[in-house]
Parts: structure tokens; C-alpha cells; sequence
């Protein structure tokens, strides 16, 4: 198992958005996590980034405990994380964010910048411009290129496709089954659950900061109370 | 607008108001650049920032009097002995706040220059001091044009240091690290950016190039406990005025500023200064004020107080 938290609880200053929350990634799975607004998706992901503190539960990434670790250690471990807003340095030039992202790894950056050229050649022509400067489907490709910078085994997403045209949602759901396929297991939070739950193995719907259901994406798809419950309507609106 | 002076009236101009603009904007870029940089970190308002250069400028004293060296070459053991004392200053009276809302580092920014002051007067007394008794004699070029050589290196040092700490943001690890934590602290750390040495480093920095303004004040006149606190204001205006947490911005914020001042009391139209030099001080309130109300984010777009 690449990653198990188990029965997290917890939030922030008192207030508690987790009330125990189970998720596991297995090696090489996009595991994606769906439920309604309040559901305490986000949370769970920063919860286990080290953001948010946990009163309860536990946290493990490839057999070792790493419960409580800040996220400067698990970023030396190999998860890497981009957040919903605010998931890129917008002063900081496209190279400048991707040299921040291998900013543990001190050599082969140009190498392993390359890469993400590769990845997303639409970055390559505009790696001089402030990432601040970029559109939204680009400015999601910087965060994605920077955290791959980390080479991280984990990515966890925290909804990479929100606000973004249809066309971009699906090149960016395409290039993270591209980099999954690389071998990095890939744990998301999204809105956009039936094209998520298409790209994915499993899926979590989580409400009221505990598990409802949990299966795989195809079942879930095809579940009628689930369909009913949280597919339908949902697809905007705030996260927590 | 007069019409442009010529002749021995260009030398007049800028012998006695563009030079001393210049020798007091780079002043005031030192330690601006110091408030900025600290801003974009750390998210507060460095209060104790005017009373760091007045600690650099009575190390400099010091090693004046025991080393026996001239002022200037005791800027690099001054600055540096500065950044450490600074970054002290922050383990012990920033760091324990952090995490807590910024007004608290702000007052407790308050605290830490009443200490500097108490120190300085504690160790160094309370009267005037002199790096070097006695008038030096200018340069002269053009035959007419009077320059103090201790002008022409304020001036030098000030682009230099700027320059270098623009080529260390841009160019190095560290730099781009400590730009990363002023964008987005908690996407820095994502990244495995540990905050705490961009911190340290950026203490450092801001330390050391207010130690430098101060010991360039001592060059210029006398040092005094106080020297720092009447600098404070300007350095907050030139910092407003190039954009908080924009320390390119703000070195230029202070060369403008110093300019504004000097320039200020030419006597543009007529035979009279233009505004008497005695409302120098108040000319970096006023801008600052303006801006506040106009153009919060100064000249370069930065952040908002």
C-alpha cells in the first residue's frame, strides 16, 4: 500500500471537519475523492500534507508511519501536493516555479525540467513569463509540472480541473493518467466527478467528513444511490 | 519649471542638491530594501528597523576605535556583525510568534527597538559621537565641482549591494527561495522549502544592509541613539513608495525619495528654495501618505500594507 490513512479526525481550531475519514492508495491507482460541499474532502488531502492538525487516526506512505510530519518532510518522502488556489509562485517566472519544485533535488533540475516540457509543451514556449500571468489551464500545468519536480510516488490533487473550459478539463485529466502511468500512484479531490471517476480506479464519496461509500470508480458510477445522492448537481461551488 | 541653470550654476546643482539627493536616497534604499524584503517574509512591519542601522553604525564605531580603520572598511565586520545580532533578535523575539497574528511581531517589533536603543545608549552613552574629528577635503573636478570622495562611495556601495542582492534573488537557490516564500508560503513549503533558513537568511540580509546605511550616516555627520528612529519614517515611505515586499522597488523608492528631498529646496522658480529645506522631513510624510490613500501598492505594484 502506497498510502493509508486510517480513521482521521480532526480540522482546524476546534472545529471538526474529519470524523473519520479512511483512504488508501495502492501503487500505480488514481484513487479519486467525490462527495458534496462541507464533505471534508480538501481537508482530508491537507490533513494528510501536514496542514491540517489530526486529534485522531493515522497516516502511513509506504509502510512507514508519517502521522504528524510537516509537509516539508513528506515532500522530501515523495508526495507532492497541489493545492486548489494559490498553487503557484505567481511572481516567479514557469522555470522559476519548476527550479522551486527540485528546489530538495539541487541537481539534474534542467533534466527533470525537461521532462515536464515534455509533459506540457505549451509551458515550454512561456517559461520565461510570470506564472501570476499565465491562464488558468496553464497556471494548473505549472502547479502539476512543479509538484512532479518533487518526483514524488504520491501526487495528491486537490480539484485540478475547477474553473477550467471543458477542452482544458479533458487535456488535464489525459495528462494525469499520462503521469500515473509513469508509476505515480494519484489521490484527488474533484468536482468534476463523472469525468474523474472515468479516469479512475477507485473512488471515495465521502459526507459529513466521514466515508459513505467506497468502491471501485466503475461500480460507483454505476451505483444508482450514489448517482442520485452526489453525481447529480454537483460540478461547482466551494470546497472544504 | 526655471530654465535649466548653466555653467557654474549645472556644478552648484549638482554639487549641492543632486549628490547629497543621492547620498540620501541610498540611505534610505538600504534600509527600505531591509523593511521590504522582511515584509514579503514575514508578513509584519519591521519597527526596530531604523534602530538596527543606529546598532550598525555603533559597531562601526567600535571597530573604528580598536581597529584603528577608516569607516568604510568597517562596513563588511559591521554588517555582517549586525545580520548575526539580528537574527538573534529574531530566534528570540519573532520567532516565538510566527504562528500568531502579525500585529503581535509588530508590537513586539516595538519592544525590540526600545531594547536596541536602551543597549546602544547603555554601552555607547547618550552624546553625539564622531567616526573622525575634523572637515575632509572634497574632490574637486571641473575645477568647480565639489565632491566628497565619502559621497562618491556611499553612492557605489549602495548600487552594488543593490544590484547584488537583485542578482542573488534572481540567480541563486537561496534568492529564488526567498522570493517563492514571499509568494506563497505554504506552497513553499510544499515543495520542501524550509521557511525558517529563508527567515534566517532574509534577517541577515536586512541586518547587514541597515548596518550599512548606518555606518554611511556616520561617514557623513555625527551618530546618535536616536539616528535610526528619525530614519524610520522615510525608510517605511520609500518601501510604500516602491511597493511593500518589492525590494527592487524599494531601493528605488529611496533613491527617488532622497532625491524628492534634496531636489526640493533648489530654487526651481525664482531665487528661493522651492520648499524650505526645514519641511524635508515632513516632504517623506506627505508622499507617504499620499500613496497610501492613491496608490497603496507604490510605484511597483507590490502588496498592500
Amino acid at each position: 500500500m502506497l498510502l493509508e490513512a486510517r480513521q482521521l479526525f480532526g480540522g482546524y481550531g476546534g472545529m471538526d471537519i474529519l470524523n473519520g475519514v479512511d483512504v488508501a492508495v495502492e501503487a500505480g491507482e488514481i484513487v479519486v475523492i467525490v462527495g458534496p460541499n462541507g464533505a471534508g474532502k480538501s481537508t482530508a488531502l491537507k490533513a494528510i500534507m501536514g496542514f491540517v492538525p489530526l486529534k485522531s487516526g493515522h497516516v502511513a506512505f509506504a509502510g512507514a508511519d508519517i502521522t504528524g510530519k510537516v509537509p516539508e518532510d513528506l515532500a522530501a518522502l515523495g508526495i507532492g501536493y497541489v493545492p486548489h488556489e494559490r498553487n503557484v509562485f505567481r511572481t516567479l517566472s514557469v522555470e522559476e516555479n519548476l527550479a522551486m519544485g527540485g528546489y530538495l533535488r539541487r541537481e539534474a533540475i534542467a533534466a527533470a525540467a525537461a521532462r515536464i516540457y515534455d509533459l506540457f509543451p505549451a509551458l515550454k514556449e512561456r517559461r520565461r513569463q510570470r506564472a501570476g500571468d499565465l491562464s488558468g489551464g496553464q497556471r494548473q500545468m505549472v502547479a502539476l509540472g512543479r509538484a512532479l519536480m518533487v518526483q514524488p510516488r504520491l501526487l495528491l490533487l486537490d480539484e485540478p480541473t475547477a474553473g477550467l473550459s471543458p477542452s482544458v478539463i479533458e487535456e488535464i485529466f489525459e495528462r494525469i493518467q499520462v503521469i500515473n502511468r509513469s508509476g505515480v500512484g494519484i489521490l484527488m479531490v474533484e468536482q468534476n466527478v463523472r469525468a474523474a471517476l472515468s479516469i479512475a480506479h477507485r473512488g471515495y464519496v465521502l459526507a459529513t467528513g466521514r466515508n459513505r461509500f467506497s468502491d471501485s470508480a466503475a461500480a460507483l458510477l454505476a451505483n444508482r444511490e450514489v448517482a442520485e445522492a452526489f453525481l447529480a448537481g454537483v460540478g461547482n461551488g466551494g470546497d472544504a | 519649471m526655471a530654465a535649466m541653470p548653466e555653467g557654474s550654476a549645472v556644478l552648484d546643482f549638482v554639487g549641492h542638491y543632486l549628490v547629497p539627493g543621492l547620498v540620501t536616497g541610498s540611505i534610505y534604499a538600504l534600509g527600505a530594501v531591509g523593511i521590504s524584503l522582511l515584509f514579503g517574509i514575514l508578513r509584519f512591519a519591521h519597527f526596530a528597523h531604523g534602530d538596527v542601522m543606529t546598532l550598525g553604525a555603533y559597531l562601526a564605531l567600535s571597530l573604528v576605535a580598536g581597529l584603528g580603520w577608516p569607516a568604510l572598511a568597517t562596513i563588511p565586520l559591521a554588517a555582517a556583525g549586525t545580520g548575526v545580532i539580528t537574527v538573534v533578535l529574531d530566534r528570540a523575539f519573532y520567532r516565538p510568534f510566527r504562528r500568531r497574528p502579525t500585529i503581535i511581531s509588530v508590537i513586539a517589533s516595538f519592544g525590540v527597538m526600545l531594547m536596541i536603543r536602551s543597549a546602544v545608549q547603555l554601552i555607547w552613552g547618550v552624546e553625539p559621537l564622531e567616526y573622525k574629528p575634523g572637515i575632509e577635503k572634497p574632490l574637486i573636478f571641473f575645477g568647480q565641482l565639489r565632491i566628497q570622495e565619502r559621497h562618491i562611495w556611499m553612492v557605489a556601495v549602495t548600487v552594488a549591494l543593490v544590484l547584488a542582492l537583485h542578482l542573488m534573488l534572481t540567480r541563486t537557490r537561496m534568492g529564488r527561495a526567498m522570493r517563492a516564500v514571499s509568494d506563497e508560503p505554504d506552497l513553499a513549503r510544499v515543495a520542501g522549502i524550509s521557511a525558517e533558513r529563508v527567515i534566517q537568511v532574509t534577517w541577515f540580509i536586512g541586518g547587514a544592509l541597515a548596518a550599512t546605511a548606518g555606518v554611511f550616516i556616520g561617514m557623513d555627520s555625527q551618530i546618535d541613539s536616536y539616528m535610526g528612529w528619525n530614519l524610520l519614517l522615510p525608510i517605511f515611505a520609500a518601501a510604500i513608495l516602491g511597493g511593500i515586499g518589492q525590494p527592487m522597488g524599494a531601493a528605488a523608492g529611496g533613491l527617488v525619495l532622497g532625491l524628492i528631498e534634496e531636489l526640493s529646496s533648489y530654487p526651481w522658480i525664482g531665487d528661493d528654495p522651492l520648499i524650505s529645506p526645514d519641511y524635508k522631513s515632513g516632504l517623506a510624510f506627505a508622499i507617504m501618505v499620499a500613496l497610501l490613500i492613491w496608490r497603496p501598492t507604490g510605484l511597483l505594484r507590490g502588496r498592500q500594507f
